[in-house]
């Protein structure tokens, strides 16, 4: 299953094999770092407001593709507070990986990474540090990367096949 | 000289955040103006903006989200830059702590405030990745330069000498002074009491939710 967040609500752009979409339905919540999804609720945020299942959701994927306006190398908020309320995707234990420290695995699953970044004027500083952030992001989730592509406007996404 | 110290971090209290400022805020003089700030939520106050707005540096202490900023900080981050303030000449800081033991963990987080700094036309001074911030807001308050805390004491006191001079500085990285895997071994234990007091088991921390 591919996993897709994005900001853009009216999301339309084709996707092929069996997919699941998180956009912007209501107001999301931002993690509040009580780290109640791995003490009170393991697996499951603990904010009810539609979000709350990512980690989960993303314990079925193969593939979580990020599509977001880029700010400043990063992801929108949006896209960003859903992956912050996620984070019980990994095991609250640590584990050193490739010499760092980072989080044991809950899940089986391998996740490819991608993200597709829209912006008007997206810096090529900003571009390399988005591009670093998908592999930490990788590093972190012990997932793979895809690639990180950019483009001018959301437009630009409509001739893209996921 | 007039600093505004803002935590980012989404606790309004016990911050790891909340710990590094008030550190920070120690090695300065009754003649250092400091005001404190706190962006716990996804938008800043229009009294708040007009308050920055009259200091000569911002310094930003906020934990490591997924390898970024929090969404929520991020958010504010944006409101700040779209607002367009008259004065641009505001040194930008930046202390990020990290729950993993590294402080290079912080690299990225850094650097999103450094491009944050630049879109929006401020003046990107440097800052610190703190590593091993998991237990600092539980730690017991010590002399400065004693204890875990005591490299992370050194850094911010070499820290608050360049911003006091709004001077500008490479990132730099520390971790407390704890072996990694004494570190390690202390947040699983942790880890377990927190979830026994709230009902569960230790095995339940890496439940499959249905």
């Amino acid at each position: 299953m591919k996993l897709i967040i994005t900001d853009i609500e009216n999301f339309n752009v084709p996707v092929e094999g069996e997919y699941k979409v998180i956009k912007p339905q209501g107001e999301i919540r931002h993690c509040i770092g009580c780290f109640g999804c791995w003490v009170k609720t393991p697996g499951k945020c603990v904010l009810h407001d539609g979000y709350e299942g990512t980690g989960s959701d993303m314990g079925k994927c193969t593939e979580l593709i990020l599509i977001s306006r880029c700010y400043y190398g990063s992801v929108s908020p949006f896209v960003k507070m859903v992956q912050d309320r996620a984070i019980s995707y990994i095991h609250a234990d640590f584990v050193i990986r490739k010499g760092k420290m980072h989080h044991k695995r809950r899940y089986k699953n391998i996740i490819t990474l991608s993200a597709h970044l829209y912006g008007e004027n997206i810096t090529d500083i900003e571009k390399e540090t988005a591009r670093e952030l998908l592999k930490a992001n990788a590093d972190n989730y012990d997932g793979l990367v895809k690639e990180v592509y950019f483009y001018k406007s959301v437009e630009e996404l409509e001739g893209v096949i996921l | 000289m007039r600093i505004a110290l803002i935590n980012g971090s989404p606790k309004v209290n016990n911050s790891a955040s909340s710990v590094l400022l008030e550190d920070l805020k120690g090695y300065w003089g009754e003649e250092t103006e400091v005001v404190n700030f706190g962006f716990h939520s996804t938008a800043v106050s229009k009294e708040v903006i007009e308050e920055l707005a009259r200091t000569d540096a911002w310094v930003f202490a906020y934990p490591l989200y997924v390898d970024g900023i929090p969404g929520h900080l991020l958010s504010c981050l944006i409101q700040l830059e779209e607002t367009r303030l008259q004065n641009r000449q505001i040194h930008i800081y930046g202390i990020v702590n990290c729950g993993f033991y590294e402080g290079i963990q912080a690299q990225l987080a850094l650097k999103l405030l450094r491009n944050w700094s630049l879109k929006a036309g401020f003046i990107w001074s440097g800052g610190i990745g703190v590593g091993g911030g998991g237990g600092l807001a539980m730690m017991p308050k010590l002399e400065p330069g004693r204890g875990p805390k005591a490299p992370i004491d050194k850094a911010l006191a070499d820290f608050s000498d360049i911003i006091l001079k709004k001077k500008v500085q490479e990132n730099s990285y520390v971790s407390v002074a704890f072996p990694r895997f004494l570190y390690k071994m202390g947040a699983q234990i942790g880890w377990r009491q927190m979830i026994k007091a709230n009902g569960g088991k230790s095995k339940d921390l890496g439940k499959i939710p249905e």
